[in-house]
This record gives C-alpha cells, structure tokens and sequence, in this order.
C-alpha cells in the first residue's frame, strides 16, 4: 500500500518536472519555429498591404503566383530547382557511390580520402560559392589552367553565360558536398556482412558485378536518406546563387531559384522599383511547402519499400 | 573496421586498383587544390596572383590579413559570430538536454506525442517562415541583435538535439536514476550530474553539428541584421565578394580568416564527425 502510495506521488512529481522541463525547449521552438511556420501558411491566404494582413482573398496570390508576370518567374525557378536536383543525384550521389565503393574496397587510407572529401562540406555555401566566383572568374585560375591546356581559348564566361551559369552552380554544390554521400554509403557498406561478399566472390563475381547485384540493393536506405536530403537541400537553394549569381539568379535569371524568387517577393528586390509582394511570397511559400512535405513523404515511402531485409 | 578489412585482400591484386587510387587521388585533388590556392593567395598582392598561379608567394606578407581584419573590419564581424555560435550551441544543449530527458526517461503517457511534435521540426522549411518571422522579431525588438540571431537558431536546432539527447538517454539502465534518486538527489542534479556526463558522446554531436551550422549560417542575419556592428562573417564576406571585387588578396584572405576556426575544428575532430554524418548526423 505504502509502496503504490509512493509510485503514485512519484508519477505526479515526474508528470510536474516534465512540464518544467520541456517547457523552455518547446517555448522556443513553438515561439520562433511553429508559430510563424503556421502564420505564413495561415497568410497566403490573405491580401496584403506591405506588413500588415488586409482582408482573406481566398486561392487568388496562388492564381496570381502561375500566371504573367509571376509565372515565368516561377516556372523557370521550379525548372532550375529541378534540374538541380537531377544533377546532384547523378553528378553528387552517384559519383559518391563510385567513391565510397572504390574506398570500401581499400583497406588503406579510407579514413584520409573520407576526410579529404568531406572537409567542403563544413566550410560555408558563403564560402565555396565566393571562391568557385573567384577561380571561374574571368582572368581566373581556372580559365589560366584550361587555356595553358589547350582546352579552352580566351576569356573564361562560364558564369556570365546563360546556358552554362547554372550548371556550374550544380557542379559547386556537388563539389561542396560530395562528402555526404560518400560518408552515408561508406557507412552503410560497412554494415553489410562480409560473408555476403565472400559468397558472391567465389560464385565468380566481378566487382562491378557486386556493386550493382548485391550492395546496391543493400544500400537502399542510405540512397533514400541522401535523396530525401539532397531534394530538401536543393529545394532550399540559396546561398550559392546569391554569393555567386546575386539574387536574380543572374544571368537574365538564368540560375534563380524558388527561394531566390521567394527572398524578392518578401524582402523587396523583384522587378526594377523593389516592392515587395508579401502576398506573393507566402504563396510561394506554401506551395514549396506542399511540394517539400508531399515530396519528402513519397520519397521515404518508395525507399522504405524497396528496403531488402536479410 | 573489420567488416571492412575481411573482403578486401581477396578482391582485387596491386596492378588493378590503380585507376581506383587514380579517381580517388583525382578528386582528393580537386578538393586540395582550390583550398590550395586560396590559402597561398592570402599572402599575395593581386597583381602577384594573376603573374603567380599556383607557386608559393615570393614573400609572405600579412598585409591581406591585416587589411581584412581592420580596414573589412572582419575582426568584429568574427567576434559576433563566435558570440552567436557559442550562444546558441549552449542554449541548444542545455534546453534540448533537459526537454529530452523526461521524454526519454519517465512514463508520461504523452511522450510520444511530445516527441513527435518535436521530431517533425527535423525537416520543416523554416526559410519560408522568414516573412511571418521578421515581423515576430521586429515585434520583439530583436532585429539588429544578437541575441535575436541565437534564439533563433537554437529553436532551428532544438528538434535535431532532442532527438539525439532522447535516443542516446533511452538506452541508459534506469537503476542508475532511481538509485540517485533514493539518495534524495532532485532530478535536476539527476540530468545535469549524472545522465548528461553519461551521454558526453550525443553532447559532442550535438555541439559539433549545431556549431558548424550557425557559424555557416547566412539566410537569418541577411534578413535580420542591417546594422554593421552586428553582422556576422558569412554576412560580411557577401558582402566584401562585391565590395572589393578587383582586390582578389583581400577577399582571399578574408575567406581563410573565416574558414580557420571551421578548419580547425574540422583537424581536432575529424573522426567523430565523419562517425557522426555516417550515423546520419548531418541534417
């Protein structure tokens, strides 16, 4: 009786601490996370004027955001988002699945070549864009290089020209984070029996043989997580374009992104006069929401499916 | 380890690794050679770094350093940001240690409720909150500040630590709580002297990780901060990279200032970082 009497105070002081102890964690993440998150969805609904919320409008900053002059703004963001998404999954993800595999293979100096390959990705996206602007700059190191090889002849305008700015913003970004996926799949190899490898070896399989048939089936959850992340990160693209392009995503918007396109409407850089359309922006807001959410959910759901079990 | 080294020696002889080392040894290149170039430019004049590609500098001047730490004033701009990385690594820590450990540890009968409230913050697109966030902190008078910045980024943060302080505190045996708790000891004293040295491990993952993001962080200060006296370093370099466009050294050198402590870090602690990303450490 004693005993119950005791478990019972215990569980009303613990339910009491609790509270206590959650509390400043959650009241800072609700205060600066949830609250404006929710505002922002609850404002695209609303016609604005300047800061202030004026009167509820309905769908109609959403008809507004894909029609002229809104729309080619964004149909060319969305295309360039997706692009690089598509690029850094070939270019970032795949190439560090050669990597990673080369580095498994090895019993020596993995842990350097890991290092090495992801110093990038601690250093800022401030940092990497402002020295890629810098060596592919006209004059650069980069065009002293190419042309002292003969590749290439004259001034280097890879980031003035429109049909090659944005893919050399892919190429930076892979270049800043090609650690990641050679760290997630060097990680996931590890966890994958020896024995199995063993196994296929003796059956007379070839490297690439093992890589394609028996790893890569097995590392399914390392590729869903590095797809979830990379198609988070290249939604979310940002500071490259800015310290690298400016934010029009120049040339002739050749490199701009949603969250560029998303960074005029709010903060007042869109179009010749700098208004800002708060409106607008929430609207695009939401949408990348929707896309992020839905995205990410189908993402790990088409990769939590094909996960092999041994 | 082993399961590493177990394969390897039956795979492949010497002579059919090479054009594995040489792609290895490739983009080891790549990565080492732009990082190469900055550090050696720092210490030359521009004209220098047109003539001088990728030779060492005929002297080892400072002068780049200097001009960027005065003339750029990136020295305060430095000093900020190591006031909000230390802020807000803290205030991460200390308020996510302590929301994670009854969540983690008591029978509440709401805790995975709370913890998935928490949990969905890990993927939540906070930069398209910024229209509704900057009228928040103009509302709090938390523009131009500091402390603004640091509040900020730990809510950012806070999803990310709990999750790790919860799954690290949920493997503890709980005699070692409630044999403290026998010898009067207030569950304040429980979290703060006995669970939390225990998890020093998710301590450190969570200082690194949070650590490399707010210094890095660009988005909230452009939008936050208008005053120089308070901008940050990645702030400052945006804006040095057109303000000084033709004066290369100094941009240069003002990169290296900016990456130093990151790199530093980076030598001391490369093992428990790539240990922490293959873990999925790395948001």
């Amino acid at each position: 009786m004693a005993n119950l009497h005791r478990t019972s105070s215990l569980k009303r002081t613990q339910q009491r601490m609790a509270v206590l102890f959650i509390l400043p964690a959650l009241a800072v993440y609700a205060l600066f996370v949830l609250y404006p998150l929710a505002m922002s969805l609850w404002g695209s609904f609303f016609i604005w004027k300047g800061l202030r919320m004026v009167e509820f409008a309905g769908l109609s900053n959403f008809s507004r955001l894909f029609v002229f002059p809104s729309g080619t703004r964004l149909y060319g963001a969305l295309w360039h988002n997706t692009a690089w998404f598509f690029g850094i999954m070939v270019f970032q993800n795949g190439i560090g699945l050669l990597f990673a595999w080369l580095l498994f293979l090895r019993d020596r100096g993995a842990a350097f070549f890991q290092s090495v390959f992801f110093f990038p990705a601690v250093l800022s996206p401030v940092i990497v864009g402002a020295l890629w602007r810098l060596l592919l700059a006209p004059g650069g190191v980069v065009e002293w290089a190419l042309n002292g090889l003969g590749l290439h002849e004259g001034s280097l305008t890879v980031l003035g020209n429109s049909h090659t700015a944005l893919g050399m913003l892919i190429a930076v970004d892979a270049w800043n984070w090609m650690g990641l996926p050679v760290l997630i799949y060097t990680a996931g190899l590890r966890q994958i029996s020896g024995q199995i490898f063993e196994a296929a070896k003796l059956d007379g399989a070839g490297n690439a043989r093992m890589l394609f048939s028996i790893a890569l089936p097995l590392l399914m959850p390392a590729l869903g997580t590095l797809t979830t992340l990379s198609f988070i990160n290249t939604f979310n693209q940002f500071d490259i374009v800015y310290v690298v392009q400016g934010v029009q995503g120049n040339p002739s918007y050749a490199t701009d992104t949603l969250v560029t396109y998303f960074y005029r409407l709010a903060f007042g850089a869109e179009g010749a006069v700098g208004i800002t359309d708060i409106g607008l922006a929430l609207a695009l807001g939401t949408m990348l929401f929707l896309i992020l959410s839905i995205g990410t959910l189908l993402m790990l759901r088409f990769f939590d499916r094909r996960t092999v079990q041994l | 380890m082993n399961a590493l080294a177990i394969p390897n020696r039956t795979f492949s002889p010497r002579l059919e690794r090479l054009p594995g080392w040489t792609v290895l040894i490739l983009w080891a290149a790549a990565v080492l050679l732009p990082l190469y170039i900055l550090v050696i430019s720092c210490f030359k004049t521009t004209a220098e770094i047109y003539d001088n590609r990728l030779g060492l500098p005929l002297s080892w001047a400072f002068d780049n350093f200097v001009r960027a730490w005065t003339r750029a004033d990136l020295g305060h701009n430095f000093i900020n940001s190591l006031i909000v990385t230390g802020g807000a690594v803290i205030l991460t820590i200390v308020v996510s240690a302590m929301a994670a450990y009854p969540l983690s540890r008591y029978r509440l009968g709401w805790n995975a409720i709370m913890l998935g409230l928490f949990l969905s913050g890990i993927m939540l697109p906070i930069r398209l909150a910024s229209v509704e966030l900057f009228t928040l902190m103009r509302n709090l008078g938390l523009l131009d500040s500091l402390t603004g910045l640091i509040l900020v980024y730990s809510a950012i943060r806070i999803p990310f630590a709990v999750f790790i302080f919860a799954n690290f505190m949920r493997v503890l045996p709980s005699e070692l709580d409630e044999a403290a708790r026998m010898d009067g000891a207030g569950e304040v004293r429980i979290l703060f002297q006995i669970i939390l040295p225990m998890v020093k491990p998710a301590v450190s993952i969570v200082a690194i990780f949070t650590a490399i993001a707010v210094w890095n962080d660009f988005f909230f200060p452009l939008i936050f901060i208008f005053d120089d006296r308070y901008k940050t370093v990645p702030l400052a370099i945006s804006v040095f990279v057109g303000q000084f466009r033709t004066d290369w050294g100094l941009v240069f050198a003002s990169l290296a200032i900016s990456m130093a402590p990151i790199l530093i870090m980076y030598c001391l602690l490369a093992r428990q970082i790539r240990e922490g990303v293959g873990a999925g450490g790395m948001k």
